[in-house]
C-alpha cells in the first residue's frame, strides 16, 4: 500500500528535474546535509551551533540553531533555518537578508550555497554571480563558484582554483577543491600536499578537520592502502560523519569500482542511517552492480527522507517500469538480455547474436573470460537511459557500462541513421572486458580508446572512422599528450573535446595496435593490473619509450596517414561542394571526378553526405551500376553505415543479380535500423534461396512481431523457413495462417500443394 | 477476395458476380484526379509525380483511360474542377462508380475548408454542393489528401460515399505526407493484403496510413497528421488493379474457372465464423481441404493465363 502511494506521487514528480524550482517552495523540516562553511565572516553565535553539529551531537546542535530563529540579522535566522533543515523558511529569510543589504555579497553566496545543497545548479550559479557583480572580489563568491564547477565536472575549474590559490593561499575549501581536482586528475602527491595543507589550516583556523581527513582517506584508498588512520581520526571527531564513506565510495565510483564502493557506501548509511544522499548513492551503485532488489529499500529510504531528489524519484520510477521489460537469459555465452516487452521479439534476435559474437571475439583477443553473465539492458526511452546511469534524464550518452552490465539506447528511441546501435552495443561491450582484465584499474582514455579500436576493427561496422575536427584539432595542437588524456574525457576545457578525446584515443590505440601489434596493446592494458601502474609508466614498461617520444610518434602516425587532408582542410570542403553541386547539375562527370579527389584527400569520412555516396549515385545515374556498387563497397569497408545507403547498396547488388552479397549487406542494416518493417522480407527471400533457413526464420519471426499489414507474406516467408529447417508442422500452420488471411495467394497456394503432395 | 462480394457469394450463390474479382463485377469506374497549385517548385514537383502515380494506376480499374481524368497546372483553376465535376453528375449512371483524388494544398480558416488551386480557390461547401450533384445511386469515394483536410471529414461523408483525408482536423496544417503513400499503395503488392489481385480503398487507406506512421516514427518527430476514413464499407471500392489478370477479363474460359473459384470460396466463407470456437489445429484441419482445392483451381487459372501468353511467374510475384 505505501509502495502504492509511493509510485504514484513519485509519478506526479516524474522527471523531477524542470520542477525542482517549486523545491524550496514545499520543503520543510528535512534535514540537510549542511557542508562546513569556513567562511571567516560566519557569526560567531552559528559557529558555536556549528560546533556540536559538526561533532555529530545533533540534537545539541538543534537546540542550540533554533533560538537563532529569532535573531536579529535576517542572516543569522536564515542559517539557523537552514541548518536545521527548515529549508522553505530559509529560502524566504535569505530573500529578506539579500532585500535588507542589496549591496551584499556574502547574503547571496550563503543562499546560493543552500541552492548548490539541494543540487539547484543554475539558481546557486545566478546567485554567485548576483555576489561577484557586487564585489568582484569576493573570494567567497569566487570559491562558491568554481566549487559548483567542479561538482559540474567543468574545465576551467582547475585553473580557476589555482589563481584562488595564488591570490588567497589560507582558504580551506580552496585547497580542498584542489586536492580533490589532483585525486582526479591522478596527481596522488599533488593531492596529498594539498589536503595536508587544508587540515592544517583547518587547525590554524580552528575549523572542523573532517573534509582534510576525508579528502586524505578517499587518496589513501586511491593509493590501495588502508585509509583506517584517517577515517579512525574522522569517527574520533565525529561518529555520525556518513559523508566520509559517502567520499570514499563515490571515490571508487569515480574509478569504476562499484563492489568496492558498495563495501564504503553502505558503512556510510550505517553510521549515518538519515544521511540520504548515502542512502541514494547505495540505491544507484547496486543498481549498477545490477542487484536491482537490494537497491530498492535503499532508494526508498532516500525517498522517505527526501522526496523530492529527482534523481531518487526518477530512479524508484524506472524501477517501478522494469515490469515492463523481458528478461532474456541465454546460456552460452551466458548473458542476461532485458528489452522492453515491445521490441523484446524484434530487437532480441539481433542483440543476442551480436552480443555472442562480441564476446566470443572479446574473449579470443583479450585473453578472459567474464565469471558471470554479461547483462544488456536497452531502453526504448532515452530518458530512462539516462535515468539508469546517471540518475538523471537528459544526458547525451548512448551506452555505458558498469563492469558485466551494459545499459544502452534501444535504435526505437531515436532517429533513424541517428546512431548505430550494433557499434554502440560492441564497444560497450569491449569496455566489459578491459575493465574486467584490469579489475577497473584501465584509464578511461585506454579503454574508451580500446572500444573504438573494436568498433573500427572488429565491430559490425568495420573501418576507421574520423571525423575532420579531430585532425582540426589535431593541426591546432590542441590533441592532449597521452598521460593528459583522461582529462579530454573528464574535464573537457573546450566545446566537443569529449568526442574529440574519443576519437583521439581510437587513433592512439590505432598508431599502437599498428606500431607494436595487438598482443602488446593487451599487454600494455594488463599492465594497469600493477595497481600502482600510470599511463606514464605502463608506456614506458610496455612500449619501452618515453610518453614524449611515444606521442611524438603518434603525431607521425597521424600526419602521415591523413597528410592529405591536413595538408589543405579547405580542399575537402571545396570538393564536397562541388560534387555535391556537380550532382545536382546532373553533370555526372565532374560529379565522379569531385568525389574521387574528396575520398582520395579523407577516405574516413563516411558519415552522411559523403563523398562515396555521391560517387554512387553518380555512377549509377550514368549507367554504371557496377561502379556505383565499388563506390558503395568501398564507402562500407572505410566504416560507411547509414540504412538508406546500405539499402541502396543491396539493391544495386540485387538487380545485379549478386543475391549472396546482397544478402550480406542487408544482414548489416539490421544493426542499424532492425525495426524498419521493409527489408525482413527482402532479406528473409534471399536467405532462402542460399538455404539459409534459419537466418530466414529470424527476419520473418521479427518481421511478424513489427505487426507488418501484410502478415499473408509474412506467414509465408515463416513457412518457407520452417519447411527449409525440416519443421514441416510448423511450416504448415504458417502456411494455412497465410492462405487463410489470403486464399488465392498464389506462391502460398503452391507451396500448399507441394507440401500436401497434390499438385497436379 | 473483397469481402462484400465475398458474403454475397456465400448468401445467395450469384455465380456470375462471383466468377469475377469484386471491382470487375463493378460497371466501369470514372476516376477524377486534381492537383492543386504546390506554391513551390519542390511542391510542385512531388504533387505531379503522384498524380501521374494516381492516374496511371486508377486506369487499371477504369479499363480505360480516357475514364481518368486528370486536372493539373492551370487546367485545374476553379472553373475547370466546377464543370469536371458538372459533367460526372451528368454523366455517371446508377452501378457506376466514382472516385474524385485531390492532391495539394488546403487551408482551413476555423469555418471553411479551401482547396487551394491556381487563382480562386473552391471552398469545403462549394465542392460539396457539387458532389451532392452525382446521382446518391453512385458509390463516391472522395480521398481528399490535403493539409486541413480533416475540416471536411466528417461533413462531406454521405450513405454512398466515403470519405478519406490525410489529416483529422482542420488544425493539422503543414503538407501531409499521406497522398504519396496513397499513390505508393496503388502499385504495391504489400498493400493487396489478401493478394486478390484487386487493391481496395481500406487496403490502400491502411497502406498509406501505416507509412505515415511509421515515416514519422523513424524520423523521431511529433506526428503531424493523422488520416481519417469516413461512411460506410470502403471495401467496395477497388482503387488498382495488380497484375496482368484483369486484361483478361472476358476470356470465357478465366470467365467459368473464376465462377468456380467463387463457388469454393464460398465454402471458405462458411467455415470462417467457425474459427472463433475451434482449436487452431482443428479449424485449420477443415480449411485445408478447401485450401488445397482453391490451391488446384489456381494452377489451372495460371495455366489458361500462360496459354493468354501471360507469365503466370511474374503474375504470381505480382499477386505477393
Amino acid at each position: 500500500m505505501q509502495h502504492a502511494e509511493h509510485s504514484h506521487r513519485r509519478s506526479a514528480w516524474l522527471r523531477a528535474a524542470p520542477v525542482l524550482a517549486l523545491w524550496l517552495a514545499i520543503h520543510a523540516g528535512q534535514a540537510a546535509a549542511v557542508d562546513i562553511d569556513y567562511d571567516a565572516r560566519r557569526s560567531a553565535a552559528l559557529r558555536r551551533c556549528d560546533e556540536p553539529q559538526h561533532h555529530g551531537r545533533v540534537e545539541e546542535a538543534r537546540d542550540c540553531y533554533r533560538p537563532l530563529l529569532r535573531d536579529a540579522s535576517s542572516l543569522v535566522r536564515a542559517e539557523a533555518a537552514f541548518a536545521l533543515g527548515d529549508l522553505r523558511t530559509a529560502n524566504d529569510l535569505f530573500k529578506v537578508a539579500v532585500a535588507e543589504d542589496p549591496r551584499g555579497a556574502l547574503q547571496r553566496v550563503r543562499w546560493g550555497r543552500m541552492y548548490m545543497e539541494v543540487g539547484q545548479s543554475a539558481e546557486a550559479a545566478g546567485l554567485f554571480q548576483e555576489a561577484l557583480q557586487i564585489d568582484p572580489k569576493d573570494a567567497g563568491a569566487r570559491l562558491a563558484l568554481v566549487s559548483l564547477g567542479v561538482e559540474q565536472f567543468e574545465g576551467d575549474a582547475v585553473e580557476e582554483t589555482n589563481k584562488l590559490l595564488a591570490e588567497h593561499a589560507n582558504l580551506v575549501e580552496a585547497q580542498l577543491l584542489a586536492s580533490r581536482l589532483e585525486l582526479e586528475r591522478g596527481r596522488i602527491e599533488a593531492a596529498t600536499q594539498a589536503a595536508q595543507r587544508a587540515l592544517q589550516l583547518t587547525q590554524q583556523q580552528k575549523h572542523p578537520p573532517l573534509e582534510a581527513q576525508t579528502l586524505l582517506a578517499a587518496i589513501e584508498v586511491v593509493r590501495k592502502r588502508d585509509p583506517g588512520e584517517w577515517t579512525r581520526a574522522v569517527l574520533a571527531y565525529n561518529p555520525r560523519y556518513g559523508k566520509l564513506f559517502e567520499t570514499l565510495g563515490r571515490t571508487e565510483i569515480m574509478r569504476r569500482r562499484y563492489v568496492e564502493a558498495d563495501g564504503w557506501l553502505q558503512q556510510a548509511v550505517k553510521v549515518q542511517p538519515d544521511l540520504w544522499s548515502a542512502q541514494r548513492e547505495v540505491g544507484l551503485n547496486l543498481m549498477r552492480l545490477g542487484r536491482i532488489a537490494e537497491a530498492r529499500p535503499h532508494l526508498e529510504t532516500a525517498y522517505e527522507g527526501d522526496p523530492f531528489s529527482a534523481t531518487t524519484v526518477n530512479t524508484l520510477t524506472l524501477l517501478d517500469s522494469l515490469a515492463k521489460f523481458d528478461v532474456v537469459k541465454v546460456a552460452t555465452p551466458a548473458m542476461n538480455l532485458q528489452l522492453h516487452k515491445t521490441e523484446s521479439a524484434t530487437l532480441g534476435p539481433y542483440v543476442e547474436q551480436l552480443a555472442a559474437q562480441a564476446i566470443t571475439t572479446f574473449s579470443r583477443r583479450y585473453g578472459y573470460q567474464p565469471s558471470g553473465p554479461v547483462t544488456v539492458e536497452i531502453y526504448p526511452d532515452h530518458d530512462d537511459f539516462a535515468v539508469r546511469t546517471a540518475g538523471l534524464p537528459g544526458i547525451g550518452l548512448l551506452g555505458v557500462t558498469f563492469g558485466d552490465l551494459v545499459a544502452m539506447d534501444s535504435p526505437s528511441g531515436r532517429k533513424t541513421g541517428d546512431f548505430h546501435w550494433g557499434s554502440v552495443l560492441w564497444h560497450e561491450l569491449a569496455h566489459v572486458f578491459t575493465l574486467s582484465v584490469t579489475k577497473n584499474r584501465v584509464p578511461r582514455w585506454l579503454s574508451e580508446g580500446l572500444s573504438v579500436l573494436e568498433e573500427w576493427t572488429t565491430g559490425p561496422t568495420p573501418g576507421v572512422m574520423v571525423n575532420p575536427k579531430v585532425l582540426d584539432m589535431f593541426k591546432e595542437g590542441k590533441l592532449l599528450p597521452v598521460v593528459g588524456l583522461d582529462n579530454g574525457f573528464m574535464r573537457p576545457t573546450y566545446e566537443g573535446q569529449v568526442q574529440i578525446s574519443y576519437d583521439q584515443a581510437g587513433l592512439v590505440c590505432l598508431f599502437a595496435e599498428q606500431r607494436w601489434g595487438f598482443p602488446r596493446l593487451v599487454e600494455f592494458l594488463r599492465a594497469f593490473n600493477d595497481e600502482s601502474a600510470t599511463t606514464d609508466s605502463a608506456v614506458r614498461s610496455v612500449f619501452k619509450v618515453t610518453p614524449e617520444d611515444f606521442d611524438k610518434e603518434f603525431q607521425r602516425f597521424v600526419r602521415e596517414r591523413f597528410s592529405k587532408y591536413l595538408a589543405d582542410p579547405e580542399r575537402l570542403t571545396a570538393l564536397m561542394r562541388r560534387a555535391h553541386s556537380m550532382l545536382e547539375a546532373r553533370n555526372w562527370n565532374a560529379a565522379r571526378e569531385a568525389a574521387q579527389a574528396a575520398i582520395e584527400v579523407l577516405p574516413e569520412l563516411t558519415v552522411e553526405g559523403n563523398a562515396y555516396e555521391v560517387l554512387a549515385a553518380a555512377e549509377e545515374a550514368a549507367g554504371k551500376p557496377d561502379a556505383a556498387i565499388t563506390a558503395l563497397q568501398s564507402w562500407r569497408k572505410a566504416g560507411g553505415w547509414n540504412p538508406d545507403g546500405l539499402r541502396k547498396l543491396a539493391a544495386l547488388l540485387q538487380a545485379a543479380k549478386r543475391n549472396a552479397e546482397a544478402a550480406e549487406v542487408l544482414v548489416a542494416v539490421n544493426y542499424a535500423d532492425p525495426l524498419a518493417i521493409d527489408g525482413h522480407d527482402r532479406l528473409g527471400q534471399l536467405l532462402l534461396e542460399q538455404n539459409r533457413g534459419a537466418d530466414a526464420l529470424r527476419e520473418y519471426r521479427v518481421l511478424l512481431a513489427l505487426h507488418p499489414l501484410d502478415t499473408a507474406a509474412a506467414n509465408f516467408g515463416m513457412a518457407r523457413a520452417y519447411r527449409q529447417t525440416g519443421d514441416n508442422s510448423r511450416a504448415r500452420r504458417h502456411l494455412l495462417e497465410s492462405l487463410d488471411t489470403a486464399p488465392n495467394y498464389r506462391p502460398a497456394q503452391k507451396l500448399l500443394l507441394e507440401m500436401t503432395g497434390d499438385r497436379k | 477476395m473483397n469481402r462484400r462480394i465475398t458474403r454475397l457469394c456465400g448468401q445467395i450463390g450469384v455465380v456470375l458476380l462471383c466468377a469475377l474479382p469484386a471491382g470487375l463485377a463493378m460497371a466501369a469506374s470514372q476516376v477524377l484526379v486534381i492537383t492543386g497549385i504546390g506554391g513551390e517548385e519542390m511542391f510542385d514537383t512531388r504533387f505531379s509525380s503522384w498524380s501521374q502515380k494516381v492516374a496511371t494506376a486508377s486506369a487499371s480499374v477504369t479499363g480505360d483511360p480516357k475514364r481518368v481524368v486528370k486536372l493539373s497546372g492551370d487546367g485545374a483553376r476553379r472553373e475547370a474542377v466546377q464543370a469536371a465535376l458538372k459533367s460526372a453528375a451528368e454523366t455517371l449512371r446508377a452501378g457506376d462508380q466514382f472516385v474524385l483524388v485531390l492532391l495539394g494544398h488546403g487551408t482551413y480558416d476555423g469555418s471553411e475548408y479551401r482547396f487551394n488551386l491556381p487563382g480562386p480557390d473552391l471552398t469545403g461547401s462549394e465542392m460539396l454542393a457539387l458532389l451532392d450533384q452525382i446521382p446518391t445511386a453512385v458509390p463516391q469515394l472522395v480521398v481528399n489528401a490535403t493539409s486541413t483536410s480533416g475540416a471536411i471529414a466528417e461533413r462531406w461523408v454521405r450513405p454512398h460515399r466515403v470519405v478519406i483525408t490525410a489529416t483529422k482536423s482542420g488544425g493539422e496544417r503543414n503538407a501531409p505526407k499521406f497522398g504519396g503513400f496513397w499513390a505508393d499503395a496503388l502499385t504495391s503488392t504489400e498493400a493487396d493484403r489478401d493478394k486478390d489481385g484487386s487493391l481496395t480503398a481500406q487496403e490502400a487507406y491502411d497502406f498509406a496510413n501505416r507509412k505515415v506512421t511509421e515515416t514519422f516514427k523513424s524520423d523521431a518527430a511529433i506526428v503531424t497528421e493523422h488520416a481519417h476514413i469516413g461512411g460506410t464499407d470502403p471495401s467496395r471500392f477497388v482503387v488498382a488493379r495488380l497484375g496482368a489478370t484483369a486484361q483478361f477479363a472476358s476470356d470465357p474460359q478465366l470467365i467459368a474457372l473464376r465462377a468456380e473459384q467463387g463457388g469454393i470460396e464460398s465454402q471458405l466463407a462458411q467455415l470462417r465464423p467457425q474459427k472463433a470456437q475451434l482449436t487452431q489445429d482443428e479449424y485449420f484441419d477443415r480449411i485445408e481441404p478447401v485450401l488445397v482445392e482453391l490451391a488446384k483451381l489456381g494452377a489451372r487459372i495460371d495455366a489458361r493465363l500462360t496459354a493468354l501468353g501471360v507469365n503466370t511467374g511474374a503474375n504470381a510475384d505480382a499477386a505477393r
